[in-house]
C-alpha cells in the first residue's frame, strides 16, 4: 500500500510537471514518436492491404508476410537498428513500424475481402468506375475493419515505444528505464502507468475516430432492430 | 636410561630440524638456497580479459624466476574465486584495491581514492583470512571521465577540475543511474563543481556512449580507464586529480603461506612497473586485434627485461 501512495505522491510532486524530464515533455516525445510510426506505417501498409483486398489476388502472400512480421521481436529490431543508424530517433522509427505495419495490411486485406460481392456487382451496374467503386463503396464499408487495423497498430506501438528509452530515447519508457537502473521503484511504477494509460487513451480516441468514420449506414445495420427501424423510418 | 633419554631427544630434535628444513624448502622462504623447482604456484584470473592478461603477466614473471606456475584464468567472479584463495584451491589472483576491499568487508563504504591506504584496509581485512595484499600497482580500472581529442584541444583539458569553469557548456553522457550516484554527476558536482548543461542518460561504459561521443550527443562521458578502444576511438580520459573515484589500482592477492619474500619481490616489482597506459595497450591487443593473453603478457614482460 504504501507503494501505492508513493506513486500518488510522486504525481503530486509540481518537479515531475515541468523541465525536459517532466511528465509533459515525455508525454510529447511518446505521442510524437509513436504517432510518426503509426503514420509512416499506414502510408506503407494502408495501399498494400487494400489493393490485395481490392483484387483478391496474393492475399495469403501478404499475409503470411505480415504474420512473419508479427513474430519479429521490436527489441531485436531495435538492436539492429542502432548498430545500422546509430544513435538518435531513426531506430525506434524503423523498429516501432516495423511493428505498426502488419496487423494495418491484414485488417485492410479483410476489409476489402469480405465486402459482399452482390454489392460489387451492384455499384458495377450503377456505372461506377472501378476506381470510384473502391474509394465510394468497398472502403466506406471496410472502413471498421481498416480501422480496428489501425488501432490495433497504435495501441502496440504507444506500449512499444517505451522501448526507445533503451536506446537514449525519450518518452514515458524513460522513467521505467532511469527508476529500474536508479533503484527508484515508484518513478518506474508511475512511469509504467502512463504508458498504460496512454495506451487506453490511444485505444479509445481511435474508437471515437471510428465511429466518426463509420458510414451511418453500417452503424445502423450493426444496431438493434427496434433502433434501425426508427432510424430508417425517420430518415 | 640417561643415555638413552639423550639419544631419543637428540634424535628428535634432529627429526624436528630436518622437517623444518624442509618445510623451508617447500615454501621457498629465504631464497638464498637454489631448490631446482619452486612452487607449484597456482594464479587464478576473473571471468574477463584483463585479469587474463594480469594473470598471465604474473604468472610468467614467477615463472622467469623459476617458479613452477599452473594458471585458473577465467575461473569466475570474485564470489568464487575470493573462496579458492581461501582454501588453498589457488595462491594468488589479480585483484583491484577498492572493488577487493567491499567485496571483503562485505560493502562497509572503507574503500577511498588514495591506492595506498585503501589497500592497508584491504590487508586489515586480509589478515585473519590468512591473505595479504601486496603493494598496489598505479596501474588503475576505475571509472573515469572522457573527452574526445577535439573537445580536449578545444577547452585544452588534462583533468577533471579544468571541466569547473566550462561544464554550463558541456553535456555528460553516463548510464541512467548517474544523477543518483556518488560516482558520478552529484560527485562531480560536489567534488569539481562541475555544473552540466545537460545530461544524457545513456549506458555505462557501453555501445549508446560510444555512439553518442561518435554523434556528438555528449561531451563528456563515463568510461573505464582501462577500455582498450579508448585510443581507438579518440577518446581521452581526464585525471581525477581531486579522487573521486575509488582507488581501484591493480595489486595481486596472495595467500598468506604463499607470499614468501621472494614472490613478494617478484610481484611488486611487476607492480611498480605496470600503468594504466599499458592496460589500455594490452586490452586492445586482446579484444580488439584478438590476440592470446598469455602473448600479450609475454611481450609486455619482454618489453620490460623479462627475457627468458
Amino acid at each position: 500500500m504504501t507503494h501505492i501512495s508513493n506513486v500518488v505522491r510522486w504525481f503530486a510532486d509540481p518537479a515531475h510537471w515541468n523541465g525536459p524530464d517532466g511528465i509533459p515533455q515525455r508525454l510529447v516525445e511518446h505521442i510524437q514518436i509513436s504517432a510518426e510510426s503509426v503514420a509512416i506505417g499506414a502510408v506503407i501498409a494502408l495501399p498494400i492491404g487494400i489493393a490485395l483486398g481490392h483484387y483478391g489476388r496474393f492475399g495469403n502472400l501478404a499475409i503470411n508476410i505480415s504474420n512473419v512480421g508479427r513474430a519479429l521481436p521490436s527489441f531485436g529490431v531495435l538492436v539492429l537498428a542502432f548498430q545500422i543508424f546509430g544513435l538518435g530517433n531513426l531506430p525506434i522509427l524503423v523498429a516501432l513500424v516495423a511493428l505498426a505495419i502488419p496487423p494495418m495490411v491484414t485488417n485492410s486485406y479483410v476489409g476489402l475481402r469480405e465486402v459482399d460481392p452482390d454489392v460489387k456487382e451492384a455499384a458495377r451496374g450503377m456505372g461506377y468506375r472501378e476506381l470510384a467503386q473502391l474509394l465510394r463503396v468497398e472502403l466506406p464499408l471496410a472502413v471498421p475493419l481498416v480501422m480496428a487495423g489501425i488501432r490495433t497498430s497504435a495501441v502496440q506501438v504507444v506500449a512499444t515505444a517505451t522501448l526507445a528509452a533503451l536506446i537514449a530515447g525519450g518518452g514515458f519508457g524513460r522513467y521505467v528505464i532511469d527508476g529500474f537502473a536508479q533503484q527508484d521503484y515508484t518513478k518506474l511504477a508511475a512511469g509504467a502507468l502512463l504508458v498504460a494509460v496512454l495506451a487506453m487513451a490511444t485505444e479509445l480516441s481511435l474508437s471515437a475516430v471510428e465511429r466518426l468514420l463509420v458510414p451511418r449506414g453500417i452503424r445502423l445495420q450493426r444496431a438493434p432492430a427496434a433502433r434501425r427501424a426508427t432510424a430508417f423510418k425517420t430518415a | 636410561m640417561n643415555p638413552r633419554l639423550a639419544s631419543g631427544r637428540f634424535l628428535a630434535a634432529l627429526a624436528a630440524l630436518v622437517f623444518v628444513a624442509a618445510a623451508c624448502g617447500s615454501t621457498g622462504g629465504g631464497g638464498t638456497t637454489a631448490s631446482p623447482s619452486k612452487g607449484p604456484l597456482t594464479v587464478a584470473g576473473f571471468n574477463f580479459p584483463e585479469s587474463s592478461i594480469l594473470a598471465e603477466i604474473y604468472g610468467q614473471a614467477l615463472a622467469h624466476d623459476g617458479y613452477t606456475i599452473n594458471y585458473k584464468l577465467l575461473l569466475g567472479t570474485r564470489e568464487v574465486v575470493a573462496p579458492a584463495l581461501e582454501s588453498g584451491q589457488i595462491d594468488l589472483y589479480p585483484g583491484y584495491a577498492a572493488t577487493d576491499l567491499e567485496f571483503y568487508n562485505k560493502g562497509a563504504g572503507e574503500a577511498n581514492g588514495d591506492p595506498v591506504a585503501t589497500t592497508a584496509k584491504l590487508n586489515s581485512r586480509l589478515q585473519p583470512l590468512g591473505l595479504i595484499a601486496l603493494n598496489p600497482s598505479p596501474a588503475v580500472d576505475q571509472n573515469a571521465f572522457a573527452v574526445t581529442k577535439d573537445t580536449q584541444t578545444k577547452y585544452s583539458l588534462t583533468k577533471l577540475s579544468d571541466l569547473a569553469p566550462i561544464g554550463n557548456k558541456l553535456t555528460l553522457g553516463a548510464g541512467p543511474e548517474c544523477p543518483t550516484r556518488p560516482y558520478c554527476q552529484p560527485g562531480l558536482e560536489k567534488t569539481y563543481g562541475i555544473k552540466f548543461k545537460a545530461f544524457k542518460p545513456l549506458d555505462t561504459d557501453g555501445p549508446l556512449t560510444r555512439a553518442a561521443f561518435k554523434n556528438g550527443t555528449i561531451d563528456v562521458g563515463l568510461v573505464f580507464s582501462s577500455d582498450g578502444d579508448l585510443n581507438s576511438l579518440g577518446l581521452v580520459v581526464l585525471q581525477d586529480d581531486k579522487h573521486l573515484e575509488n582507488a581501484d589500482n591493480v595489486v595481486p592477492v596472495v595467500r598468506q603461506a604463499a607470499a614468501s619474500a621472494e614472490v613478494t619481490k617478484v610481484l611488486n616489482a611487476i607492480d611498480a612497473k605496470l600503468t594504466t597506459a599499458d592496460l589500455v595497450t594490452l586490452n586492445s591487443q586482446v579484444s580488439i586485434q584478438h590476440q592470446d593473453a598469455d602473448a600479450v603478457a609475454k611481450a609486455w614482460l619482454q618489453q620490460h627485461n623479462y627475457d627468458s
